[in-house]
């Protein structure tokens, strides 16, 4: 297939990426290993490549950061949660796509549109059904009486993160659905026929031949998804702003607190840092994971 | 145990505005291997899947071991399919999909390993029941897709084109194969095939399909000397039926073809027993196989001249291809090094295997009766 | 299957619709009720009004005594065109390296697979992780609070789905098609502008459109590094509601006007969509 490349092509191919990247990404990835070894904020005097070495104190401090556990340990179980919860629903509406029915195309069409809305409208649309003022908080206060009147589903670090899961959930089982009703419609006629034939109900075909045979697919997805689903901010942001305190923050969230609320980049840059290094080497185990067991 | 195994009634199927099947009814007795055959769009194919449950026939019964299924889904039938491209399930291995069928029907786990083990034996699999399916050869999947099938003893077994995808050099090894298992095991089967030679050499009983319909049933030979219409006649043997159209005269006791500028005589064809006489006059299609037409370098009574246009050789024989002015015959000979091309050469057709068809009808006036 | 499980498959997939409709017809709801009915649990107004629109266009300053509040809020117009310069341009820059750069690893492997996989991290690492650097470095560079330092970061950041997608359909394409024009003496690189450009016009199109979506939706990096000149509309969404003050409504209504373009795209896109998100992995 490959041969040696004509320069203008070669020149095109790699040049534009390769400075783009650079430019934008690369350097700041090398500002941020620099400044995370050393003590700088912008409020000190002087700029930041002026900054001093101080060893690993960053990363240290890290170990004895509860809040970072907090947000890392709470960013952890959100993923958990709500990759699972969008997988166990998107593959039991999947199931139900799977026989004809009319008007199945356009419903599919209608199903998917909360995946193409912006984030941060996702995060405001259950901001403003579940805030104090909204719909929710109203009726329960109607149903469970005055001794609700002084709480609050936002303000609660439960069930505000319970929310933030929620409008993660509302959003993207679409994505799941899609995928996997993809995945499950793709399975040959035949093998269903033949199963069919020998006697089996659509329960077991769909749990013992169709369902085995999407699992590469489903892997994808679901790693996919985990990846995403491990970034959220905006939701954080438009729900809770990470309150009450800091009890719904995410480590996307505490990250951003620390850059831009306490200025305090050094530490910031070594909390990314660690992150980047931990992902690295998780997504590293889990593609030698699927490598192993026969490739996605 | 009831004496057929499958009776298809009036059976009729279309697909929007195509008949695929139209009118089918025949039977398939216990013990009997019974093909289908026919070219590409018969109907077949649709036939066989209304008798598996997988198409709903527009009109018709199915009977399988003598219980009516024609409302019933393929789970409750009690047949078993082995399609076209085996459709083994590729993600179990070997021995989970033998044992699929007998797991749905819940049968306890020592019988299954048990009955499991048994039919891998028979059909020489042992080596590789731990194996995924997803990973054999051709050959060996047939096999497997047969095992699966075969394990849960439904009443009749249902081959849709098996052989279709299979290499020629392994075709003819696993067509002897197919035979013996069906025998051994006395599976009652329902082959559907469009190659006339494999329906011939496996089947007890041949159904000719053409156009959604059923032309003619009957043994291998019956249909091979007795065919009732022109298609079956054209259909089947290899290499095909010499098929010739002119007008049937008669002249001093002998009948004899008028192709305008041709005249073949049908010597020592009798005009009496059939209805021949009726048609004395009419223009008819004349049907003799190229095998059943002798050769002579020498002119002898009763037989008409032609000259050589060709001569191939195919397998053991040769092919001689004879030109009568603008009649072409293709005849058939023992291997001989004496004939050139452009030789005169002169034919007679064997009496008792001369076929004569009616234009319109296209059947077979020499078979009914006077 | 019997007719029970087919009414139950059809109350199952009815309730999963009602889930998803309800949420966005409360907020389409919000956006037309007067300021008296914000906090109202009535499902539609009663009162319906086109207030809140105009809030987003106008400053509330002029209409003050009817929305009851104090909140000064901007005019949403300046932070939609900042958002249609920020995501066309750096649409348009991610397409075109994206495009060399599929071509380039599709007939020549250059750049080599490993490269490839290398800009999928951009995708998989969390934004928050490069917000410090970048804070820092546009800082240094002067870039804080302009388009075009938000144009560099959404290029570099989605060019990644245009040369996984793209790489896609120029592997569908042979070779020979190419190597036929540079016989009849057209150079490597008009061979791919004249040959292998047209025949992906839409798939240019697909995967422009959809990281235009992408990109629309940005918010961190909009949050964090601009302030005032350059402010996107996911980021404007938030002022409505603040310090100053809570325009509910208002928020709602800017909500439902930003995802108009999202929606159209999104739909014109959407047998891509699942491309997309997958890098091209998956085709449905």
């Amino acid at each position: 297939m490959a041969s040696k490349p004509p320069r203008s092509i070669n020149l095109l191919a790699n040049l534009p990426l390769n400075i783009l990247l650079y430019a934008v990404l690369i350097i700041p990835l090398a500002i941020m290993i620099f400044i995370s070894f050393t003590d700088w904020n912008p409020a000190k005097g002087y700029d930041w490549w002026q900054a001093p070495f101080t060893g690993i104190n960053n990363f240290v401090r890290m170990l004895g950061d509860v809040r970072f556990g907090a947000a890392l340990g709470r960013t952890i179980v959100f993923v958990l949660v709500v990759v699972a919860v969008e997988f166990l629903l998107g593959l039991g509406i999947a199931y139900l796509f799977l026989a004809e029915f009319p008007g199945k195309r356009g419903i599919i069409s209608l199903i998917i549109y909360p995946l193409m809305l912006p984030w941060v409208v996702v995060g405001l649309i259950f901001y403003l059904i579940f805030a104090d003022f909204g719909p929710v908080v109203n009726v329960l206060k109607a149903i469970m009486g005055e001794t609700f009147t002084r709480a609050s589903l936002l303000l609660n670090p439960t069930t505000g993160f319970i929310v933030i899961m929620l409008a993660d959930i509302w959003q993207w089982t679409p994505f799941m659905f899609l995928i996997l009703y993809a995945g499950l419609s793709a399975v040959p006629r035949r093998f269903i026929e033949a199963a069919q034939v020998l006697g089996a109900s659509s329960r077991t075909i769909f749990w013992r031949i169709q369902f085995p045979l999407i699992r590469p697919l489903a892997m994808i997805a679901l790693a996919l998804r985990s990846l995403e689903a491990f970034k959220v901010f905006d939701a954080v942001y438009m729900i809770t702003r990470g309150g009450p305190g800091s009890t719904t923050e995410t480590i996307s969230f505490y990250i951003y607190m620390l850059a831009v609320r306490y200025y305090d980049m050094a530490y910031a840059s070594a909390v990314s840092l660690v992150i980047l290094i931990a992902l690295a080497i998780v997504i590293r185990v889990f593609v030698k994971y699927t490598i192993e067991r026969g490739g996605a | 145990m009831t004496e057929t195994s499958l009776i298809v009634e009036n059976l009729r199927k279309t697909f929007r505005t195509t008949v695929a099947v139209e009118d089918v009814t025949f039977e398939v007795r216990r013990g009997e291997f019974f093909s289908l055959l026919g070219p590409s769009g018969c109907g077949k194919t649709t036939t066989l899947r209304c008798i598996a449950g997988l198409e709903k026939p527009d009109k018709g019964r199915i009977i399988i071991g003598g219980k009516d299924v024609t409302n019933l889904p393929p789970q409750m039938r009690n047949v078993g399919l082995v399609f076209q491209e085996y459709a083994v399930f590729p993600h179990m291995t070997v021995y989970e999909n033998i044992a699929f069928g007998l797991e749905v029907k819940k049968f306890p786990k020592g019988e299954i390993h048990k009955r499991v083990l048994r039919m891998a034996e028979l059909l020489n699999l042992e080596e590789y029941l731990n194996i995924r399916a997803g990973r054999l050869a051709q050959a060996l999947m047939q096999r497997v897709a047969l095992a699966r099938s075969i394990v849960v003893e439904p009443e009749i077994l249902l081959l849709d084109e098996p052989l279709t995808l299979v290499d020629a050099k392994i075709k003819e090894l696993m067509r002897r194969e197919l035979r013996r298992y069906q025998k051994e095991l006395g599976i009652t089967i329902l082959h559907v095939t469009h190659d006339q030679l494999e329906a011939m050499m496996v089947s007890d009983r041949i159904g000719v399909m053409c156009q959604g319909k059923i032309l003619q049933i009957g043994t291998p030979i019956e249909i091979y000397d007795k065919p009732d219409s022109i298609f079956v006649a054209r259909f089947i043997g290899s290499p095909t039926m010499n098929l010739i159209e002119g007008r049937l005269e008669q002249h001093n006791d002998e009948l004899f073809l008028d192709a305008d500028d041709a005249r073949i005589p049908l010597y020592g064809v009798p005009s009496e027993k059939s209805k021949l006489n009726s048609y004395i006059g009419k223009i008819v299609v004349l049907g003799v196989r190229p095998e059943d037409i002798e050769i002579s370098t020498q002119p002898m009574k009763g037989y008409f001249t032609g000259k050589i246009a060709l001569i191939e050789s195919i397998g053991n024989k040769l092919e001689i291809i004879v030109e009568l002015n603008s009649i072409t015959l293709y005849a058939l000979s023992p291997p001989r090094t004496d004939l050139k091309v452009g030789q005169s050469i002169h034919l007679k057709l064997r009496p008792m295997k001369v076929h004569i068809f009616d234009k319109t009808t296209e059947k077979n006036i020499m078979l009914e009766e006077v | 299957m019997g007719t029970a499980s087919k009414v139950l498959r059809i109350v199952a997939i009815a309730i999963y619709m009602v889930w998803l409709i309800i949420p966005i017809a409360w907020t389409l709801s919000l956006s037309f009720k007067p300021y008296l009915e914000w906090r109202s649990p009535h499902f539609w107004p009663k009162d319906p009004t086109l207030l809140n629109y105009k809030i987003l266009f106008f400053y509330e300053r002029e209409i003050a005594g009817t929305t009851g509040g104090t909140a000064l809020t901007k005019p949403m117009i300046t932070p939609l065109i900042n958002t249609l310069i920020v995501v066309g341009i750096s649409t348009i820059i991610a397409v075109i390296i994206g495009f060399f750069t599929a071509y380039g690893a599709s007939r020549y492997n250059s750049p080599g697979p490993f490269s490839l996989y290398f800009t999928l991290l951009t995708r998989m690492v969390p934004p928050a992780t490069f917000v410090t650097p970048v804070l820092v470095y546009y800082r240094t560079l002067g870039l804080l609070d302009t388009q075009l330092g938000l144009i560099l970061l959404y290029a570099a950041a989605t060019v990644t789905y245009s040369i996984w997608i793209l790489k896609g359909f120029i592997d569908q394409i042979p070779r020979e098609w190419e190597e036929a024009a540079i016989l009849e003496g057209l150079s490597p690189f008009r061979a791919m502008m004249k040959v292998t450009l047209p025949l992906i016009k839409s798939s240019l199109l697909v995967s422009g459109l959809f990281i235009f979506l992408m990109n629309y939706s940005e918010f961190l990096f909009a949050l964090v590094l601009t302030t005032k000149e350059a402010v996107t509309l996911p980021v404007h969404l938030t002022t409505y509601v603040g310090g100053s003050g809570a325009l509910y409504g208002a928020q709602a209504a800017c909500g439902i006007v930003a995802s108009i373009i999202p929606l159209i795209i999104g739909y014109v896109i959407q047998k891509h969509l699942i491309t997309g998100l997958t890098f091209g992995m998956v085709r449905a």
